[in-house]
């Protein structure tokens, strides 16, 4: 497929247009809509709705996911928790060929919803080069974010420690699957990636951050893993378990 | 471990982000600045009905109607979100915090403001 082809690549943004009203209730949609006028009012170059929404994979604890270039748009008082990541399009290139992941997940996975041609050329770049999102950044910020995310764990602020661990052990996951070819999803979907992978206590310890309402001691125990696994190899972290989480079955 | 109040949890996380603030750490000093502004309208909208749901937009909208209605000092629905980008910036992109033109002092005594108003709500 010549993504650089005109037609080829208006076939993407009418699909990706209709993927996005697919997987948005109405309320979304509202939003999504005001989003797209804003930024085509501050002369934008792309919008692309991204994450879980995109992947029509949402969950209670999702955000509604865009992604700009070319302008900074203002949104006003949403009615839902709203991630808006704005780059000028040299910056979106550049972080593009230093392996950041989140662009490169907007380019292959996020549904497009307008483009002036700036992610058709980022996408035919990252096809030519055979690009890859840099997996060391993502242990990098899993081992930056550790110390403040044991600390808050300890100081009996649940909703914030839970919120803190979810976005900790993300960032593990997204670190062991790209460092293994995998190409992390969304949010939900990590969890059964993980698995996949034979990471049995991250994909355990991610699900219940998610779905479930785990206690203080779940949680130390979800940074003491990461903190463990981030401490090893990609290749050995991915078989490792967690001593404490072993039962006598393991 | 159990949950603490509110309230006290913000003045905690408040005290954290000050010395963070002084030992020249602002990346933690922003964290936990957030986690104080958002535990101080949690304790208040508890204390007037106001739900959260855990969502950071209803604190957003929880501070604006905490200042119109004469609770709060002022209107810090826009420092939450600028906070709350912020922190994810640091977090998830291992970014350096950008508050603009506005000092981490000058944002921590806002929330301060915010957890004295807390702590008044609760006696």
């Amino acid at each position: 497929m010549d993504l650089a082809d005109a037609g080829v690549w208006a076939e993407r943004l009418r699909f990706d247009r209709a993927r996005a009203a697919r997987n948005q209730p109405p309320e979304l949609a509202a939003i999504t809509a005001t989003v797209e006028a804003r930024s085509r009012d501050v002369g934008a170059r792309a919008l692309i709705l991204s994450g879980s929404t995109a992947r029509a994979r949402r969950t209670r604890v999702s955000d509604l996911d865009y992604h700009v270039i070319g302008g900074r748009p203002e949104i006003g008082h949403p009615t839902e928790d709203i991630d808006l990541y704005c780059d000028d399009a040299e910056t979106f290139m550049a972080k593009l060929r230093s392996g950041d992941d989140l662009v490169h997940w907007s380019v292959w996975y996020g549904c497009l919803l307008f483009d002036d041609g700036v992610v058709q050329s980022a996408a035919t770049y990252v096809a030519g080069h055979d690009g890859w999102p840099d997996a060391s950044r993502k242990v990098r910020q899993a081992q930056s974010a550790l110390g403040f995310t044991e600390q808050i764990v300890d100081s009996g602020d649940r909703g914030a420690a839970l919120e803190q661990v979810r976005g900790l052990l993300s960032l593990t996951a997204r670190w062991l699957l790209l460092a293994h070819d995998v190409f992390p999803l969304s949010r939900d979907e990590l969890s059964d990636q993980a698995l996949d992978l034979g990471c049995v206590d991250l994909a355990a310890a991610l699900h219940r951050s998610i779905h479930c309402e785990p206690e203080f001691d779940e949680l130390a125990t979800g940074v003491r893993l990461v903190k463990h696994l981030t401490s090893l190899s990609a290749a050995r972290a991915r078989r490792a378990r967690l001593p404490s989480l072993m039962t006598t079955a393991d | 471990m159990s949950p603490k109040p509110k309230v006290q949890v913000a003045r905690e996380h408040l005290t954290k982000a000050q010395d963070e603030a002084a030992g020249g750490d602002p990346r933690d000093a922003l964290q936990w600045g957030f986690a104080s502004l958002e535990a101080a309208i949690d304790a208040i909208a508890a204390a007037r009905g106001i739900a959260i749901d855990e969502k950071h937009w209803k604190r957003t909208e929880a501070a604006r109607s905490l200042h119109a209605t004469g609770v709060l000092p002022k209107d810090l629905s826009n420092l939450h979100r600028s906070l709350n980008e912020a922190r994810k910036a640091v977090f998830y992109d291992g970014e350096d915090p950008d508050l603009g033109a506005v000092s981490i002092e000058d944002v921590l005594s806002d929330v301060e403001d915010a957890v004295v108003a807390a702590e008044a709500e609760a006696t």
